[in-house]
């Protein structure tokens, strides 16, 4: 069995993981921004309170996954994302604490709010960083980062950072209309009909200028043409019905949110197939990054018999939650 | 910029952060416990004071392991940020162990704080208990698999070199490495101790004010009955340590307990002021009590042991950081024993309410576990330099290739960033705490969660306990 690769995917599955659900948790955050009216703003909250933790819980996954599968990879990419990955964790953790902190205030609630949506914009702005510099590549010498810490930063970035914290604000919107109701609801319907637009605009000029930024991409590209047609195919229509669903009231409300997940889904899906076989992307394959057998099986063995028990505990944890926010808070 | 050393910096930063993340689970392992006590007592018997203290303590534990997620989530990255030399040479080890943690731990805290924290008018008593034993389980967990990645810098096994990597031979021995079933235990009990002393400070605090008496005699008298069953064990568990420390880590003894001499003279006195001259490898002053030393640590009255000396000079940890952590934490270690004993002392007489000197110093000592584990902690990291890997790889070998400007700068970040999580966790802690279990304001504001009405009377009484309220 090909161990690495098996790791691999499950790195990715986890790192999907993170995006489709920490990313409507941090949409939602960033777009507490948009919205001043205090009691709107705790229903947003709420709808996103009793799950954060597990969906961050995502990104230590994929995180460790690196490290415990691909140890090489894992010691280059970070350096060399050094700036990015603390300014991600420290918003990160503004974020994380800001749900209870705005919770115990009555006075300074609206600061700590300003704390919660900015520390969500800038954790989706770091991550989109992050996936501009892997598309540009990383400088490499001797299975060592040997470039500088500001290497990352480009024009390009700019793009891809904006472009990521759109896809979030997609799935928050989308979450948003699911769990909200009246003033909440009708908040993010009117979102819904611009922000997976600009998404879509945002993400096709990623890729055009990708192309240019990174020419290796293409042969990447022409080795999965079907596929990456399939992604972007769906990634389109999904993105246009939810602009057209949001004007309608007699849709069921989980297929925008649907809509969304699928339009994060193939985008990840077109991402993994852009970069594949590589862990450092263009530098470094999986095959040679990734630790030995007795390692990789030790995880992958502990992986494939608890995910599904997690799973299955998240599906609970979520269906106890299900349905509409109450107003009156969880109670 | 230019006299700035990049491994001074990437230590600081990451005691830093290390040591700032470990104060959180400490209280949070410790807090979780404690609930899933009071909770089930409040199951089994239906009185109102238990959930009064769970609704109370529900609140601190939910911020405490906030600010445990947000900072941990820093640590399994900073591996790599700043010991990326280490993560390459080691990541096939380690790296398992944490994803095991957070495959059977993180994920599990995860899933069932939301139920926990917000659920209680969603699912039924027993649910809602059930998942509070999840997250006390989870944090037990965690612990087992950190202490384990830990326990094996300490104290490697089961690895071999590979083309200048580890690689793992035997998995069970990387697992129960020797110091792991030793330091694990040691760890759980230090979180517990800290739990009991902070929910007995805070309580002693009430009953000086006179505020509160139900609710905080329930709680003291939880409290300090924990801390005297954990700290009879924590002391034995304790000395197993030090024997561990004996075989495996020499150095990091002789160092903790201030010797230097080849062999030290006979009867040995327990040093407890030292001035450690690492340099000219001898003390410049030392104060101890005599015969102590020979009693305590070899069992006798005339035995010896050998000091720092033994160890080659590139291989000794720095003798003055390394006494002095490990005093602090036995001399807060030997303060809770004593003040363990003199509670038992004022039960039996029936004073352990009333007795206001003895609150006092229980007001005093809300910390001090807490401070005695971050005191046994740098014993621990510091007693092993200038090792990351106990006799395998050295510190300055694990560096990333991060320049040392940039290191400082995101020093400095990380020490802003915690400070407002530090400050906003105390005020608020502390007001938590100022207001009461009765005073809570029963949050008429729109965004009321379970965790804020603590007033049963006002928040109403959940239909399943009118009958356990008669």
């Amino acid at each position: 069995m090909d161990l690495p690769l098996l790791s691999a995917l499950f790195m990715l599955f986890a790192l999907t993981m993170y995006v489709v659900l920490d990313g409507f948790d941090l949409g939602v955050g960033a777009l507490l921004l948009a919205q001043r009216d205090e009691r709107v703003r705790n229903r947003m909250v709420d709808a996103i309170a009793p799950t954060w933790d597990g969906n961050e819980t995502w990104l230590i996954m994929a995180g460790i996954t690196l490290f415990a599968g691909f140890p090489v990879a894992y010691g280059i990419l970070l350096p060399a994302f050094y700036i990015p990955v603390i300014v991600m964790l420290l918003s990160l953790g503004l974020r994380g604490v800001s749900f209870e902190f705005r919770h115990n205030s009555t006075t300074s609630r609206r600061r700590w709010d300003a704390v919660f949506a900015g520390g969500s914009l800038v954790a989706g702005l770091a991550q989109g960083v992050i996936v501009g510099g892997l598309i540009r590549g990383v400088n490499v010498d001797r299975n060592a980062f040997a470039g500088s810490p500001f290497d990352t930063f480009s024009p390009f970035c700019i793009l891809t950072a904006v472009t990521v914290v759109a896809g979030y604000a997609t799935l928050g919107v989308g979450w948003l209309r699911l769990k909200g109701e009246d003033a909440t609801r009708a908040f993010a319907r009117t979102h819904e009909r611009w922000i997976p637009l600009a998404f879509l605009v945002l993400t096709i000029i990623t890729v055009l200028i990708a192309a240019r930024v990174q020419p290796k991409l293409i042969a990447a590209w022409r080795d999965h043409r079907a596929a990456l047609s399939f992604c972007l195919f769906a990634f389109t229509v999904c993105a246009l019905g939810i602009a057209w669903l949001a004007g309608r009231n007699d849709v069921d409300d989980h297929v925008g949110f649907a809509l969304a997940l699928a339009m994060m889904l193939s985008g990840m899906m077109a991402l993994g197939l852009s970069f594949f076989p590589n862990v450092v992307p263009f530098r470094i394959s999986l095959w040679n990054a990734a630790s030995n057998t007795a390692s990789l099986g030790f995880v992958l063995i502990g992986a494939l018999v608890a995910t599904p028990v997690v799973l299955t505990y998240t599906g609970f944890a979520y269906w106890v939650f299900h349905g509409k926010t109450p107003a009156e808070g969880w109670y | 910029m230019a006299e700035l050393d990049p491994l001074i910096l990437a230590r600081i930063q990451f005691a830093f952060t290390v040591s700032f993340h470990i104060i959180f689970p400490t209280i949070s392992i410790g807090l979780a416990l404690f609930l899933v006590i009071v909770e089930g007592m409040w199951l089994k018997t239906g009185d109102l004071v238990y959930r009064q203290i769970y609704r109370f303590w529900l609140n601190i534990f939910a911020m405490s392991f906030a600010i445990g997620v947000v900072t941990g989530i820093v640590l399994s990255f900073e591996f790599g940020l700043t010991f990326s030399r280490f993560s390459q040479i080691a990541g096939s080890v380690i790296g398992p162990l944490i994803a095991y943690e957070v495959l059977t731990s993180f994920f599990l805290e995860a899933g069932f704080l939301g139920i926990m924290l917000f659920g209680e008018g969603r699912v039924g008593p027993k649910l809602h208990f059930f998942a509070t034993c999840m997250v006390a389980l989870g944090t037990v967990l965690s612990s087992a698999w950190i202490m384990s990645a830990n326990s094996w810098m300490q104290t490697p096994d089961g690895v071999a070199w590979e083309h200048g990597r580890l690689v793992v031979t035997d998995w069970w021995r990387v697992v129960v490495n020797p110091s792991w079933p030793v330091r694990l235990p040691h760890m759980l009990l230090a979180a517990y101790l800290s739990a009991a002393f902070l929910v007995s400070g805070v309580s002693a605090w009430y009953l000086l004010r006179r505020r509160e008496t139900a609710f905080a005699r329930r709680t003291l008298s939880i409290g300090m009955a924990g801390a005297c069953i954990l700290i009879a064990l924590q002391v034995f568990v304790g000395d197993h340590v030090g024997s561990t420390l004996v075989k495996y880590q020499p150095a990091k003894l002789q160092a903790a307990e201030g010797w230097w001499d080849k062999q030290t003279p006979s009867p040995m006195p327990y040093l407890w002021i030292v001035v450690p001259d690492q340099s000219g490898q001898r003390n410049l002053f030392q104060m101890g009590t005599p015969y102590f030393g020979s009693i305590w640590l070899t069992k006798s009255l005339t035995g010896t042991m050998p000091g720092l000396r033994n160890i080659p000079v590139n291989r000794q940890p720095r003798m003055v950081l390394v006494f002095y952590s490990f005093k602090l934490m036995l001399v807060i270690g030997m303060a809770m024993f004593t003040v363990a004993v003199i509670s038992l002392w004022l039960r039996w007489h029936g004073r352990l309410y009333s007795a206001r000197w003895f609150l006092r110093t229980l007001v005093v000592m809300a910390p001090s576990g807490v401070v005695a584990t971050l005191g046994g902690w740098y014993t621990a990291e510091i007693g092993r330099q200038p090792w990351v890997i106990q006799g395998m790889m050295r510190t300055a070998e694990a560096l990333s290739p991060v320049p040392a400007a940039t290191l400082l700068s995101t020093l400095i970040a990380f020490v802003c960033a915690y400070s407002v999580f530090f400050l906003a966790f105390l005020i608020f802690t502390l007001r938590l705490i100022r207001r009461g279990p009765e005073g809570l304001p029963a949050h008429a504001l729109p965004s009321g969660s379970l965790k804020r009405d603590l007033r049963p009377e006002i928040a109403g009484v959940q239909p399943y306990l009118a009958g356990a309220q008669d």
